[in-house]
């Protein structure tokens, strides 16, 4: 029987890509409990809605998080546009789909790069990253941005692709799935890192459940919480949609539906860029919100169910806007999970619920 | 389409009963909000099962309220009750992992319920322009109607109310005398540029259609005195454009008046 | 020990073009469209303020009677709407970003006065 010792992690760790503190309570190198602690970004970007009206709080919105940027400005403008009952064509909606599809791939090909790093193997993470560059020179030529796109508005997008970008468009993803193939053999076949996934931070589905865990965290333990099947605006469309789902719940299983989603993403696209059809790329949209006015809505990010509240008072201000992002309701079964661990795992942990701070706090 | 949402009203004792109910039906807790109102804190909380996003709303929660804690059946709603106490003064009971106030570490207790004072009076301009704004449309509405139906044969003249056109040169040099002149002599060239156009305009209609009524000779200006005021402040290409619109507007108005007057005959 | 998955990958890159540029020697060609640095054209502003209106970050500032247009680029964030606002259009936005400087400083323009064509 071990005496109980409190070892602060973070908010500054090399493994984690945003300030998180947790009080890991350890009795000889297991972890008995984690107390998480966050409020090291809070920026008060919410409250920043009483002196930025709705057309110019889309830019705040998208610099709530870089990873998900294009996340946020899409839920909040489709909010936005449901508030005001505004209905923007369907070129639009196609070419916000296939933005957000390549954010999905360029979030999770970074997740990979960083899950490797918290398992140390560092080669892994470079070749990793390395791929996400060509996606990022994607997004520098369709939308003039690299990480910030600034592309969406309240009534549509600001730029259209043309047919040569669409085909530049494929190429690289054809040129990324040859590559990639050997990155995830190298994730799920390799011996060290399985050795270093299986088994690790196991959550059963009942637990998923109750726990009300959203994203690829919960797919991995058969729990289904993907918005993406209620049919959003252009995901409606999809001829086909099946999330992937796992069954073990551990680590390997969540690195697993990660590295499939990316493949699925690139699907998606392509299936996207041959349905489009042509037509206009946005609606003006005039006036202010009615008074009393409310409209809430579902964008599934590549972190998870992000959840958007919006409410008028009749000005151009919003009353309110609020933002859940699926890190704040993976908390609780990060918690979960940690508990019982060794302390060697508690970076691969932390890292697997894909934590992204700065959107919890805003 | 889009994912069905529906809003419930329920009440702060109702809150621990609603939890239990959605636990067991198999409902998914989604989120819990706060809306900073000034009749008190509305607090959302949001469940979703099948595809439909449910939100039940408890309204106007006062400061002196105690609202009992949802963790011992959806334990990750206390990232979100701590929030709300931490941001909004909202007095959570029980809650499975407290923080006691220190879940963010704020300068201000309560950030979202203090509005500055610059912000509460842009939010009141803005709520009596909309107001006003409101009142005369219904009012330029309503006038348009009365007239029509009072008149059914008449020529399509000026309101007598006043609310949207006006026989108002007189005015119109009155004010043009406190502006700057260079500002002046643009206005002027404007309008009487406007008065040409409207003048051909005028006789190309009665060329092509001779059973018409006389229009009226058009006014300098069909603009009320408040919009005057308005365009005093604007630039002048907009102001411009919005006489011009105005214009329009009104031979819009007397096209409709000749048609429903040859239909009255 | 299991076998080195990424020898093919590894392999490959001793023999391969290297994906990164040999920078500052070399640099990348900035793609059309890259939201650099915003450009006014002051033969064609009429110092309507509309742009000052919409900027979210109030970088921009007009001044009427001085007849400048001022924009603090440290503040700006490339968001494009003053470009797509300005009534005239006489914003444009270039590809290179604007250089780091030891000081902030607002680069002001005056607009030369200019007959209106009607």
């Amino acid at each position: 029987m071990g005496k109980a010792t409190v070892i602060p992690f973070g908010p500054q760790h090399p493994v984690l890509p945003e300030p998180l503190h947790l009080d890991l309570v350890v009795e000889d190198e297991k972890v008995i409990e984690a107390i998480p602690q966050i409020g090291f970004v809070h920026r008060g970007l919410e409250k920043l809605v009483e002196t930025r009206d709705y057309n110019q709080f889309i830019y705040v919105a998208e610099r709530i998080c870089g990873i998900c940027a294009f996340g946020h400005s899409m839920g909040y403008a489709e909010t936005v546009e449901r508030l005001m009952g505004v209905e923007i064509p369907k070129r639009a909606e196609y070419l916000r789909v296939i933005w957000h599809e390549l954010s999905r791939i360029h979030s999770h090909i970074l997740w990979m790069g960083l899950a490797a790093d918290a398992f140390g193997f560092e080669s892994l993470f470079m070749h990793c990253w390395r791929l996400r560059e060509r996606v990022l020179d994607i997004f520098e030529k369709t939308t003039g941005g690299r990480v910030i796109f600034s592309v969406v508005k309240v009534g549509g997008v600001v730029r259209d692709i043309d047919e040569a970008q669409f085909a530049e468009i494929k190429r690289v993803l054809e040129g990324i799935k040859h590559d990639y193939n050997q990155l995830c053999k190298a994730f799920l076949k390799d011996t060290s890192v399985k050795n270093r996934t299986v088994g690790v931070g196991y959550i059963s589905e009942e637990e998923a459940r109750a726990l009300s865990m959203v994203g690829p965290f919960a797919r991995a333990s058969n729990v289904n919480n993907d918005s993406r099947c209620l049919g959003n605006g252009g995901y409606a469309d999809l001829a086909d949609f099946q999330p992937i789902m796992d069954t073990q719940g551990d680590c390997y299983a969540r690195v697993k539906v990660r590295a499939l989603e990316v493949l699925q993403s690139m699907d998606i696209i392509t299936e996207m860029i041959d349905k489009i059809p042509d037509g206009d790329i946005a609606v003006p949209v005039k006036g202010s919100p009615v008074d009393g006015a409310e409209a809430s809505n579902v964008v599934e990010q590549p972190r998870g169910e992000c959840y958007y509240y919006a409410r008028g008072n009749g000005t151009k201000y919003l009353e309110r806007m609020r933002m859940r992002t699926p890190t704040s309701q993976n908390l609780a079964g990060m918690t979960k999970a940690l508990a019982g661990c060794d302390l060697a795992d508690v970076n691969m942990i932390v890292l697997t619920i894909d934590p992204c701070i700065s959107c919890t706090e805003r | 389409m889009t994912v069905k949402t529906e809003y419930l009203i329920t009440t702060i004792d109702a809150v621990p009963s609603m939890a239990k109910r959605r636990k067991e039906d198999g409902w998914r807790f989604v989120q819990l909000l706060a809306v900073n109102t000034e009749e008190g804190i509305d607090l959302i909380y949001s469940f979703m099962k099948d595809g439909v996003l449910q939100n039940n709303k408890v309204e106007h929660v006062a400061k002196t309220d105690s609202v009992p804690s949802i963790t011992d059946e959806f334990l990750a709603a206390f990232v979100f009750e701590n929030e709300v106490h931490d941001l909004f003064g909202v007095d959570i009971r029980n809650i499975a992992i407290d923080f006691g106030g220190n879940f963010y570490a704020l300068a201000q207790s309560e950030p979202m319920t203090i509005i500055s004072p610059a912000q509460k009076a842009a939010r009141e301009k803005a709520r009596q322009a909309a107001i006003a704004k409101a009142e005369r449309a219904k009012k330029a509405a309503a006038a348009n109607a009365a007239y029509v139906v009072d008149h059914p044969g008449a020529k399509p003249a000026p309101k007598s109310d006043g609310v949207l056109i006006k026989p108002s040169a007189d005015g119109v040099e009155e004010k043009l005398r406190g502006i700057d002149p260079e500002k002046v002599a643009r206005l002027r060239a404007a309008m009487a540029a406007k008065a040409r156009k409207a003048a051909a305009a005028n006789a190309d209609y009665e060329e092509t259609h001779p059973t018409a009524n006389p229009v009226q000779p058009k006014q300098e200006s069909n603009i009320s005195d408040e919009l005057e005021e308005k365009l005093k402040g604007m630039d002048p290409e907009k102001a411009e454009k919005v006489r011009a619109a105005m214009a329009r507007k009104a031979a819009k108005e007397a096209a409709a008046q000749n048609d429903t007057a040859k239909e009255g005959e | 020990m299991g076998s080195f998955k990424l020898g093919a990958m590894t392999l490959g890159g001793l023999f391969k073009k290297p994906e990164t540029i040999q920078y500052p020697a070399q640099t990348k060609p900035a793609p059309a469209g890259l939201k650099g640095h915003v450009v006014v054209n002051t033969e064609i502003c009429i110092l309507c303020s509309i742009c000052a209106k919409r900027c979210p970050t109030h970088a921009i500032e007009v001044d009427k009677k001085g007849r400048t247009w001022s924009i603090n680029r440290f503040q700006c964030v490339q968001c494009g709407s003053c470009v797509r606002e300005c009534p005239k259009q006489c914003l444009t936005m270039d590809t290179s970003y604007a250089p780091p400087a030891r000081e902030i400083k607002v680069s002001a323009f005056s607009v030369p006065e200019h007959p209106k064509e009607k």
